[in-house]
């Protein structure tokens, strides 16, 4: 426990760690002291004077070093001949802060007086109106009148692209240098700058190409005004006329979470996405999401969402009924049948596919197939329930091995970045290209293009002694079924012979392609079953379009969208979209979270469980599940990791450090407030029982590993084309350096 | 990205005498020297001079920009042979740097912020250089001179406008400050 320090602030006692902040200290009692280019995510800098207190300590007689005691014996407090930042100021013992004098209110006044001599004022037309910092502290804090012509105004560049997906208003910016300090501090990519100073300084980028970060997104809910917009959003709604539904990213492993901001159109006739917002979660996301999770949302309603079942008659797809469709479904899967998984349906989805697998004895694969061959020994050895990013640090091993984090699982980039750069964790690296990780590596290994497995057995296991955690984050890139389990095993070993396993916060971390891998993989796994050449019938429940499929005579595709895989198929049963219903995902690090229903059903779309249950009651199966919920604690019951974990469970909340959210908005940045759950991860194996080291064989890698593109974030699928604005960041071409 | 390698190949050694000043995983402290070696070679800092520095130094060039853009003596744009600072803060106009300045722009036939048309002199009006005790003071290629007279200026500007020197100009009360 850190050393703790006793304060008063407007004569209300406080008690809190050595080195917190004025600001926070207030924070933490409910005191807010106005800030705009503080932000508890980034370092305080003290540039804007907002949050200009007045503080004093306790007289030290010098001669002595005691402190002087008046004749009450109480401490002579010695204030500051001027007032000082709350939010560069560490706490001491014995200090007193005047957040309420007539000072700090002129004080306050008058910086906002400053920053609204520079400011256009076009709140009507400002994104930003309505959940501004600028705006909140003006209302509470800033003069009534300006003393200033308005027709004297300072006027700057409106709409500055600094990159195709964010644009600067210069005369919005108030230079508090959060996006700088972002970009510099936590996505190591310093493409935004000062430039110039005084009246003329100004946010530029000089990059090449500009600014074009993963992360950059995040940049505009921390703008405490409408200084940077997203490409996305810019000019599309008011955020008072916007509904606010706590969701998922299904995208990576990660599991961040997210929030939907939807609006009525009468355009179109329907509820729609405006915008997807972080939710706060300190356990996966914090406050942050990926520019991949911010903008690939078009696809909910791209025009060639499924609206209807589809028959192929005389070479053509028709329209048809949802009961003349579930009927042919039925009929056909009576014959010899193989049914293939996407890993981004729900868990409830796959939980019932599964037990209709068994119960009419098809086969049952997932897809992509990969994970598949070492998902198993990932959670085994997986990290503890209890796992805390934050908590890495000095002393601990952070091993990357065959993973490209950043590309594959971004906020988890953040997050190991900052336990090696901010608290010094070490970091291993070992990958067959170069990765933005290999720039904080203590040590890198290299090896030839799909021998990861090799070069891990060729490795000592003791090299890891001595280390208080070890976290091994690997991917499978360029590997083939037989490689990847092999390297899971042996980088498992190397946990389970360590004393590593079953530790809190030791274990592997995946690098699954999608949000349910894992949990798809945990509902499947029983049931699973390879199709061989006698299918008859196939069915795809949400494949992507390159994935390998056997052959059949007669094809039933269920997705959300008319894909190429969906145009070729002789039945297409139409999904609804994670958006428009809800249910959980398993994220990569083994957490059950909860996505709720932001949209309405489109057509006659249905979720995917209500799909296999129809079909399933054609061959007299005795399901009557009404929602999610129901099926979620028939899998408390029958798969035994998820055994304590429900909807209740995974749907609590608690409140977070820093508070973001609520009448918080102006202190942290437009983040939501997390309403849905935290979620709650299943225990790893390792950590009930103590497991015996893997029997490994490595195999000569395959030509079949090598054929795969790299999981880059913006790699070309059938969602992301459907967006846009992410259009131009899509890349079609392998990786080869 | 294009890689600019123009300044590692004429300055060779400069650099690497700057670069062993610092320790290698300092590098970027070098950042200054380096520019001041590109505006010397170039005449400013311009946008290829400010990403090989970049490159040199393993830095964003969106930091190098930033540096750039914050010290007025590091020029983003093309300037004239000889830039004439004229301090026209606070002791420098209780001196008549106001008037001064007029008279400047009136000789060179410019205004404060512009070059003349045969790329000869640029003209600035700069905050304080510390040469209070005898203003009103200017700097002509960071060559100070002091207790500057409209006539004193005259004579300059017609020696300089006149000679193909070095920059050195012709008054016994000049003094140097090596930057570098």
């Amino acid at each position: 426990m850190a050393e703790l320090v006793n304060l008063t602030i407007d004569g209300i006692s406080v008690r809190v760690p050595k080195g917190t902040l004025v600001v926070d200290a207030a924070k933490s009692v409910g005191i807010d002291i106005p800030v705009f280019c503080y932000h508890p995510k980034l370092k305080p800098v003290g540039m804007c004077r907002m949050c200009l207190v007045d503080i004093g300590t306790p007289k030290i007689d010098p001669a002595t070093r005691q402190v002087v005691r008046d004749e009450k014996g109480q401490p002579v407090i010695v204030f500051g001949p001027k007032l000082t930042t709350a939010c560069t100021t560490p706490v001491s013992e014995g200090m007193v802060v005047r957040t309420a004098t007539e000072q700090v209110r002129a004080a306050r006044e008058d910086v906002l007086e400053f920053l609204l001599a520079s400011h256009p004022l076009d709140c009507p037309i400002c994104d930003k109106g309505g959940e501004c910092p600028l705006q909140n502290l003006t209302m509470a804090h800033g003069p009534t009148v300006s003393r200033f012509d308005y027709d004297l105004k300072f006027h700057n560049d409106k709409h500055v692209p600094l990159g195709d997906l964010i644009f600067l208003d210069r005369e919005r910016c108030i230079q508090c240098g959060r996006c700088v300090r972002f970009q510099s501090e936590i996505a190591d990519d310093p493409v935004l700058q000062f430039h110039d100073r005084g009246r003329g300084m100004e946010i530029v980028t000089f990059s090449d190409p500009p600014f074009d970060s993963y992360f950059g997104g995040n940049t505009t809910d921390i703008c405490p005004v409408g200084a940077l917009t997203t490409a996305d959003f810019r000019f599309k709604a008011r955020p008072w006329e916007l509904k606010t539904t706590p969701s998922l990213c299904t995208h990576c492993a990660v599991g961040c979470n997210l929030a939907l901001n939807t609006r009525l159109e009468t355009k179109t006739g329907g509820y729609e996405i405006k915008r997807v917002m972080p939710r706060q979660n300190e356990q996966v996301n914090e406050i942050w999401i990926c520019d991949k999770g911010r903008y690939v949302h078009h696809f909910t309603r791209a025009e060639d969402r499924l609206h209807y079942p589809l028959i192929r008659q005389d070479g053509k797809l028709v329209e048809t009924t949802w009961e003349q469709a579930l009927r042919i479904a039925a009929d056909r899967l009576e014959r010899p049948s193989a049914i293939l998984v996407g890993d981004r349906i729900a868990n409830e989805d796959a939980f019932l596919i599964a037990q209709f697998a068994k119960a009419i004895g098809a086969a049952l694969e997932q897809r992509p197939a990969l994970p598949a061959h070492y998902a198993d020994v990932a959670r085994a050895v997986g990290i503890g329930s209890d796992a805390d990013f934050k908590q890495l640090g000095a002393g601990d091993v952070i091993l990357v091995v065959n993973g490209d984090v950043e590309e594959e699982a971004p906020v988890w980039f953040l997050r190991l970045r900052q336990a090696v750069v901010d608290r010094g964790a070490k970091l291993i690296v070992a990958h067959h290209r170069s990765t933005k990780m290999h720039r904080y590596a203590a040590a890198i290994h290299r090896y030839e293009v799909g021998q990861a497995a090799k070069w891990a057995a060729s490795q000592r296991a003791d090299w890891l002694q001595g280390a208080r955690n070890v976290l091994i984050v690997f991917g499978d890139e360029h590997l083939d079924g037989s490689s990847a389990r092999a390297l899971a095993q042996t980088l498992a070993n190397w946990l389970i012979l360590g004393g590593f396993a079953g530790k809190p916060n030791s274990g592997l971390l995946p690098l699954y392609p999608h949000a349910n891998t894992q949990g798809v993989f945990d509902m499947l796994e029983h049931a699973t079953r390879p199709a061989n050449e006698t299918t008859d019938t196939l069915w795809l429940v949400g494949v992507g379009a390159d994935e390998p499929a056997p052959r059949a005579n007669f094809i039933i595709v269920q997705d959300i969208l008319l894909t190429e895989r969906a145009k070729r198929a002789d039945l297409v049963l139409p999904a609804l979209s994670f958006a428009e219903r809800e249910g959980t995902f398993t994220s990569g690090d083994r957490r059950v979270q909860r996505f709720y229903r932001a949209l309405p059903p489109l057509g006659e779309a249905k979720p995917d469980w209500w799909i296999v249950q129809e079909i399933a009651r054609r061959f007299e199966l005795p399901w009557r599940y009404e929602a999610p919920a129901q099926i979620f604690a028939a899998i408390a019951q029958q798969v035994p990791r998820y055994a304590e974990l429900s909807y209740e469970r995974i749907s609590r909340v608690e409140p977070q450090w820093p508070p973001m959210g609520r009448e918080d908005l102006y202190y942290g940045g437009t983040v939501y407030d997390n309403t849905g759950g935290l979620g709650a991860r299943y225990a790893a194996d390792a950590e009930r029982s103590a497991l015996s080291p893997y029997d490994v064989h490595v195999p000569e890698p395959t030509l079949a590993g090598l054929e795969r593109t790299p999981r880059l974030l913006y790699r070309d699928g059938e969602l992301i084309r459907r967006s846009a604005v992410l259009r131009a960041h899509i890349v079609a071409e392998p990786l080869t350096a | 990205m294009e890689a600019h390698h123009l300044l590692r190949e004429k300055r060779t050694s400069e650099i690497e005498a700057i670069l062993a000043k610092y320790p290698p995983e300092r590098k970027r402290s070098a950042i200054m020297p380096l520019l001041y070696l590109a505006q010397e070679e170039y005449g400013y800092c311009s946008p290829e001079a400010m990403r090989e520095v970049a490159e040199i130094l393993d830095l964003d060039p969106t930091e190098v920009k930033s540096i750039v853009g914050f010290y007025t003596m590091f020029f983003e744009h093309p300037v004239g042979k000889y830039v004439i600072d004229v301090c026209d803060d606070l002791p420098c106009a209780l001196r008549g740097a106001d008037q001064f300045v007029s008279h400047c722009e009136r000789k060179l036939g410019i205004r404060a912020g512009q070059t003349t048309p045969d790329g000869k002199f640029t003209l600035r009006t700069v905050m304080c250089i510390a040469a209070c005790d005898r203003a009103p003071v200017i700097q002509v290629n960071r060559v100070y001179h002091y207790d500057m007279t409209e006539e004193a200026f005259d004579r300059l500007v017609d020696a300089l406008a006149n000679e193909n020197g070095t920059g050195e100009a012709p008054n016994e009360q000049k003094q140097g400050l090596d930057v570098l």
